[in-house]
């Protein structure tokens, strides 16, 4: 049977941002999460120990090692979430592969030594109770870890390892906007009481992503499998060989 | 007291100089609106009286001239011990619609004084506390007729008209407002007497209510409903910790808070609160406007406390935030 190669399926053109229309919303609307969560961050200037959230963490605020955490969390962490434009972007990892690199040990070095281990010590005094407290916990000390993998590899050469280790690394330092946006997705449609909710998002907020974050290794891996795979194009046309002598 | 009859006029002079001592004794006594010190002049006419009776011989008269300002007393029983609150609904019978009239709320009409034909009060309701004073005249056994108009430099002003069955203990009546453009221009109202006391223990009881905001379009108060929440802790007993409310939905936060300004019988402008407090607390008394200086240092802590968690549910309960 002879199979030749398809035809390419026809594909949308990049167009001048040198992004596909898909993923220029996605960054459109990833940077409206961000400007969200500046506002967020802004809050916290002037340093007052009552500011926005701290307002129900009065019985933790009087803590120096909690209000040095708080803050070192609070503004370290918005740069983390600057990777997405830098760290994804094939143009940059193909054309500007030293803009990818030192970005990336900045996101590195930022998870690792300010807002992982911050948020480590604040998630011990989370609001909510044990379950919460057990959710935010896990969640740095997998981030950190994840992080350290993804920079491990990376030094090690393995590509395909550190590309896996960066996008569960990632997909947890998402968690900061996926946990607030299903806060306010429940808040509308169940009007639970503040802390129940907050309870439900602590761990919904980065336990899907881990399992998207799974699931896009695992078909990456499958499209590496099927491209290295022996393409069906260099199969010859099956024809019975000769028959020297019948 | 014997009443004396008043046509024997023995010794004219004793009795003039006694009337003019009377008369000055009267005019001494300090005309304020304070049921405590109006009480005392009463009783100061009282043993005043009691003392003439005393000195005079039986047939000495003390005439009931309108001249000398001594309470004259048909009944046995003295006009002071009917004075203090009459707490009951204060009902729009006449109202305009489209102005947003108030139902009903709760209001307390309190008779401080009584003079003669004279009474002097004022009434407690919906976060107003305004003085009356008029005239009292009997009608019915134990029954007094009162008509008694408040000052008139508030644009809410108006007339108290109404019967005080002192058998009954009961005030029942209607006022009018002096703007017939008001929102209610007549009110109707059933009071019975009551005695306020500040008490700690007095809590809500566990029911669920519904009060909603009349202007739907606020966000922030836009058809929360109070739970059985609200009743769960009483402010006014004991420090709250912050486990205790951080659960909780801003509005049994809010009644919470509120229940603790409701015991020191606080009036409320909040038309949220007064709904509440007016027909759902059986309790509560609107007794002054403002109560800052009765909180206790326990019921200070708290009302800190709540308003931080209400202040912080009422901005990020529904944002994008933690």
């Amino acid at each position: 049977m002879a199979l030749e190669t398809l035809p390419a399926r026809p594909r949308p053109s990049k167009r001048s941002w040198g992004l596909k229309p898909f993923w220029f919303a996605v960054l459109a609307v990833y940077s409206y999460t961000l400007w969200l969560m500046l506002e967020i961050t802004l809050q916290y200037i002037p340093i007052r120990n009552d500011a926005a959230f701290l307002a129900i963490k009065q019985d933790y605020v009087h803590l120096l090692h909690y209000r040095i955490a708080f803050f070192v969390h609070v503004f370290s962490a918005i740069f983390v979430l600057l990777a997405a434009y830098t760290q994804f972007s094939r143009r940059i990892r193909t054309r500007y592969k030293s803009v990818h690199k030192q970005l990336g040990r900045l996101y590195a070095y930022v998870t690792i030594f300010l807002a992982g281990p911050s948020g480590l010590i604040i998630g011990l005094y989370a609001n909510g109770g044990l379950g919460s407290r057990i959710a935010f916990c896990l969640l740095a000390v997998l981030w950190v870890a994840f992080t350290l993998m993804g920079l491990v590899r990376m030094q090690q050469g393995k590509l395909q390892a550190h590309i896996h280790w960066m996008i569960r690394s990632y997909s947890l330092a998402l968690s900061a906007i996926t946990l607030r946006a299903w806060k306010v997705l429940i808040v509308a449609m169940f009007h639970p009481r503040p802390m129940d909710a907050y309870r439900i998002v602590a761990w919904l907020g980065w336990v899907l992503n881990l399992v998207l974050a799974e699931l896009l290794i695992l078909w990456l891996l499958r499209r590496k499998a099927r491209k290295s795979a022996p393409k069906p194009a260099t199969l010859k046309p099956t024809t019975l060989p000769e028959v020297a002598n019948p | 007291m014997r009443f004396l009859p008043v046509q024997s006029l023995t010794r004219p002079p004793v009795l003039a100089i006694l009337v003019a001592a009377l008369s000055l004794l009267n005019a001494c006594a300090p005309a304020s609106d304070e049921s405590a010190s109006s009480g005392e002049a009463a009783t100061r006419a009282e043993s005043a009286q009691q003392a003439l009776s005393k000195d005079l011989a039986k047939d000495s008269a003390l005439a009931a001239e309108p001249a000398a300002r001594v309470a004259a007393v048909p009944a046995a029983q003295p006009l002071s011990s009917h004075y203090g609150y009459y707490v009951g609904m204060f009902y729009a019978e006449e109202s305009d619609y489209k102005k947003n009239p108030m139902a009903a709320n709760k209001i307390n009409v309190s008779i401080d004084a009584i003079q003669g034909s004279q009474i002097k009060g004022h009434s407690v309701v919906a976060g107003n506390s305004r003085p009356f004073s008029g005239s009292i005249s009997p009608a019915g056994t134990g029954k007094y007729k009162v008509v008694a108009k408040e000052p008139g430099n508030d644009p809410y002003d108006g007339v108290f008209t109404f019967t005080l069955d002192t058998g009954k203990k009961t005030v029942i009546g209607t006022w009018s407002a002096n703007d017939k453009q008001l929102a209610v221009t007549k009110r109707s109202y059933e009071l019975e007497k009551k005695s306020f006391k500040y008490d700690p223990n007095l809590a809500l009881d566990n029911y669920t209510v519904e009060v909603y905001s009349p202007n739907m379009s606020d966000a922030d108060h836009r058809a929360e409903g109070i739970t059985k929440d609200a009743g769960k802790y009483n402010a006014s007993l004991r420090a709250l910790k912050s486990g205790e409310v951080e659960n909780m939905y801003r509005r049994d936060l809010e009644v919470m808070r509120n229940a603790i300004y409701a015991r020191h019988g606080y009036s409320f402008q909040n038309r949220e609160m007064r709904v509440f407090f007016d027909n759902y607390v059986s309790w509560y008394i609107p007794v002054s406007i403002d109560v800052t200086k009765q909180l206790t240092p326990i019921e200070k802590q708290n009302i800190e406390l709540l308003k931080r968690y209400e202040k912080h549910a009422a901005t990020y309960y529904d944002r994008f935030g933690r």
